[in-house]
């Protein structure tokens, strides 16, 4: 609580110190998206900084996705599906039906516009980053799943524009329990039914924290 | 001295879909089959991966996935007064190699022919009556119809997953899918691909014009697909990449994704790749084959005995291994006697490329290999040719396999052909324009065929298949007519520029038109204009099946490989249920 009237105090100055100059710099959207953040709204939306903080990083306990320089294609879909119910999660459904078209757009711009630094991460055992590589670099023909990066980029870097989301940087945890929503349904993707099903609980293991390692390139 | 081998029931020339179902289903029935394929092993993990699988200049430009031709090419003549030369570069057609064949690289459209197509001559003769036929002509019936064929179109279909909506429900008409086709007893196994921006506005316009438009039949799989041999798909990204590459995500149909998993799991299968089979030898009789040789990648020769042999290396191979076997009398066209390599066809495409408004963003490049919605008004003999002066047809289909930045530079007339003024009209047209593809019938004619080449051999000391062949006048004609129909259409998208472009003669080799060669070892009733009876049963050596797009007496307006895996599936039931009961000739 006290963080978040700090947080609103230092936003509230921010946009104070704008008003006054003619600095066409932030839109409108922007201002939005900054006030949703720090705030939520009126129709059920907590502030988005709460969990997945003002830099997009998140805590680094994975338990919130790091959303900082994610594709705002993406962001704006998923936050859509949570709205409709397609992708189910009691905490997402509600805060993505407390958002109107115009905001689930900005926060998705605002937080595809960050780059945060990325907590440091623990060590691998070399086997499982090794079997993580292979099975994101090249695939496994025995239980017949492509390689990861063929839709999610060299390093996991994702594909901005098709809504490809990044997967390098990810937290791994983060990484992991998707894909178990995928395979049971909570989340649907019929890219990702497959290779979800297919993939054993080391290999998704090994995959997370491949990725998780994967170095990213700087925002654009 | 060749090392003699171990003799086995079956040796199966060829490992693509074809050579690949027929194992299956042999090796299931508890026979011992050695599959020998020339080229090398390759796997959707890791050989199609992206992103090395994306490299336009090593699979498109350079042709990765075809045969070498440095080691073994084909010759090439328009007319038989003319001497053939080889080809030193893979342009108009693309022969593919390595286990699973074209079949890795093919786009995935999948089509059934018409009921007219199986009784051709019966039909136009009937119709129209002969008069309508240039005399140098040659089409024939294939002595079997399309109905005895028509469980076996649906279980290939199965196989694959192909993707689409029926239109012919047993004969009752349904709406969404093409109501032109030929019946189906039921719907196809996973619905139609996403409609590209461009074949939306080509729908409207072409249902203006009163004709019946509907999306391509695709074996790009659209939904996460199990098939019946217990093999899953996932869906088509329409990555822009199919044709000529291999798929990274199990989404093409190929012999990988749907069948070969479950073929090399069957001890009673073998494997052998980089074998390049030489010949089929026969014994004294020369009615009986008892293997065949073949020589390995490190230049030893083989001799593998089997007591049946099924070639199915690719139309064009199939009957160059005919002949370097010297099963069956090769043709002659100047006295038109023999019958290997008679009845060369191929396919008449023609283009119609359509500069829409620079307001039309069409992103041609989000595409699978069989995107497109297409009509079938004038394909075959789907529409009255009583006073057009010439028999068959093309279906037209506006879509994009993909826009690759190498190959997709589409250019106004006119334009020059390099230096700035060409970028700038890149730039201008590039995510503008749609082509349409026309895929019309090929007609058999009297001096279009297939013989081994006096003076040209391969890498192995074996004499080259020489090709014969130009357009007839017949089919000329014909891509005149339809693709002006084409082009009203484009005119009524509101097309800012159409280029007519109908197919027009000599054949040349040096522009891409297509890989559906078809013919020269035929399938039919009489065996002296055949050189297969009905089940693909060799006419002279019983215990030799030929199942390949070489049986086609003549094409039709579709790509051949719908129709081949009926014929493959036939073929099997007939080895199944009829030969191996009682091995001779089954007609």
């Amino acid at each position: 609580m006290f963080v978040l009237v700090v947080a609103g105090i230092i936003v509230a100055s921010y946009l104070a110190a704008q008003t006054g100059t003619p600095n066409k710099s932030i839109s409108n959207k922007s201002q939005m998206a900054v006030r949703i953040v720090a705030e939520g709204t009126t129709r059920g939306a907590v502030a988005c900084a709460r969990c997945h903080g003002f830099d997009g990083a998140s805590d680094g306990s994975g338990a919130f996705p790091r959303l900082d320089g994610q594709s705002p294609q993406y962001l704006a879909e998923q936050l859509r599906h949570f709205a409709s119910g397609a992708r189910q999660n009691a905490l997402m459904q509600p805060i993505a039906k407390g958002l109107n078209d115009d905001e689930i757009d900005a926060v998705a711009q605002y937080y595809a516009s960050l780059h945060a630094v990325p907590f440091p991460s623990r060590p691998v055992p070399a086997q499982l980053r090794d079997r993580g590589k292979q099975v994101a670099e090249v695939g496994d023909l025995s239980v017949r799943v492509q390689a990861c990066e063929s839709c999610h980029g060299p390093n996991g870097e994702g594909e901005p524009i098709s809504g490809v989301p990044y997967l390098g940087g990810q937290y791994s945890h983060y990484i992991s329990v998707q894909i178990q929503m995928f395979r049971q349904g909570y989340r649907k993707s019929q890219q990702m039914f497959v290779p979800a099903h297919n993939l054993n609980e080391q290999d998704v293991l090994a995959v997370a924290d491949y990725f998780e390692q994967a170095s990213r390139p700087a925002v654009k | 001295m060749p090392q003699k081998l171990k003799e086995v029931d079956v040796a199966v020339i060829g490992v693509g879909f074809a050579g690949s179902i027929l194992a299956k289903e042999l090796a299931a029935s508890g026979l011992k089959v050695v599959g020998l394929e020339r080229g090398d092993s390759r796997h959707s993990v890791p050989d199609f991966q992206a992103p090395a699988i994306h490299d336009e200049l090593k699979y498109s430009i350079r042709k990765g996935m075809m045969q070498d031709v440095t080691r073994e090419a084909m010759t090439f003549r328009n007319h038989h007064r003319e001497v053939a030369l080889p080809m030193r570069q893979w342009e108009a057609f693309l022969p593919g190699t390595g286990l699973g064949g074209c079949g890795v690289h093919w786009n995935g459209q999948a089509w059934r022919y018409q009921e007219a197509d199986f009784i051709y001559k019966t039909h136009i003769e009937k119709r129209y009556g002969k008069k309508i036929l240039d005399p140098d002509l040659r089409i024939q019936d294939w002595g079997v119809t399309y109905q005895e064929l028509e469980p076996y179109y649906d279980r290939f279909e199965h196989l694959l997953g192909v993707c689409g909506k029926a239109g012919n429900l047993n004969g009752k008409i349904v709406s969404g899918g093409n109501p032109l086709e030929a019946p189906r007893s039921r719907e196809y196994p996973n619905p139609p691909m996403k409609e590209q921006y461009s074949g939306a506005l080509f729908r409207k316009a072409a249902l203006e014009l009163g004709y019946h438009p509907f999306l391509q039949p695709s074996a790009n799989t659209t939904r996460p697909y199990t098939n019946p041999e217990g093999l899953t798909l996932n869906p088509c990204v329409y990555c822009g990449f199919c044709e000529r590459y291999g798929c990274e995500h199990f989404a093409k149909a190929s012999p990988q994704t749907v069948i070969l998993p479950v073929l090399m799991k069957n001890p009673n299968f073998e494997l052998r790749t980089e074998s390049q089979v030489l010949r089929i030898n026969l014994d004294c009789t020369g009615k009986k084959a008892t293997g065949v040789s073949y020589m390995d990648a490190q230049g030893r020769e083989f001799e593998q005995p089997a007591s049946l042999v099924l070639l199915t290396a690719f139309a064009l191979n199939d009957v160059r291994m005919l002949l370097l076997s010297g099963i069956g009398k090769p043709y002659d066209p100047t006295t038109e006697t023999g019958v290997v390599g008679r009845n060369y066809a191929y396919q008449t495409q023609s283009y119609v490329p359509t500069f829409l408004g620079e307001d039309v963003h069409l992103n041609s490049y989000m595409a699978g290999g069989a995107s497109g919605t297409v009509i079938d008004d004038f394909s075959v003999d789907n529409f009255d040719h009583s006073s057009l002066g010439f028999i068959g047809g093309c279906y037209v289909l506006c879509g994009s396999t993909g826009a690759r930045p190498v190959e997709f530079h589409p250019t106004p007339p006119g334009t020059p052909r390099w230096g700035r003024k060409w970028k700038a009209a890149v730039r201008r047209h590039y995510n503008h324009t749609a082509i349409f593809n026309l895929s019309g019938t090929s007609t058999s004619m009297r001096g279009n065929h297939l013989d081994l080449d006096p003076t040209y051999r391969d890498a192995w000391g074996l004499p080259l298949l020489r090709i014969t062949f130009d357009f007839p006048d017949n089919d000329v004609r014909m891509s005149r007519f339809v693709t002006h129909k084409a082009s009203e259409i484009a005119r009524r998208m509101g097309a800012k520029i159409v280029v007519d472009s109908p197919r027009t003669g000599p054949f040349t080799t040096t522009s891409y038109q297509s890989t559906h060669n078809t013919g020269g070892a035929v399938i039919g009733a009489d065996p002296s204009t055949s050189v297969v009876n009905r089940y693909c049963q060799s006419w002279d050596v019983p215990n030799v099946f030929v199942v390949g797009a070489c049986n086609y007496p003549q094409n039709s307006s579709y790509n051949p490989t719908g129709t081949l895996g009926a014929l493959i599936y036939w073929t099997a039931d007939a080895l199944k249920t009829r030969y191996l009961k009682r091995p001779g000739p089954l007609v």
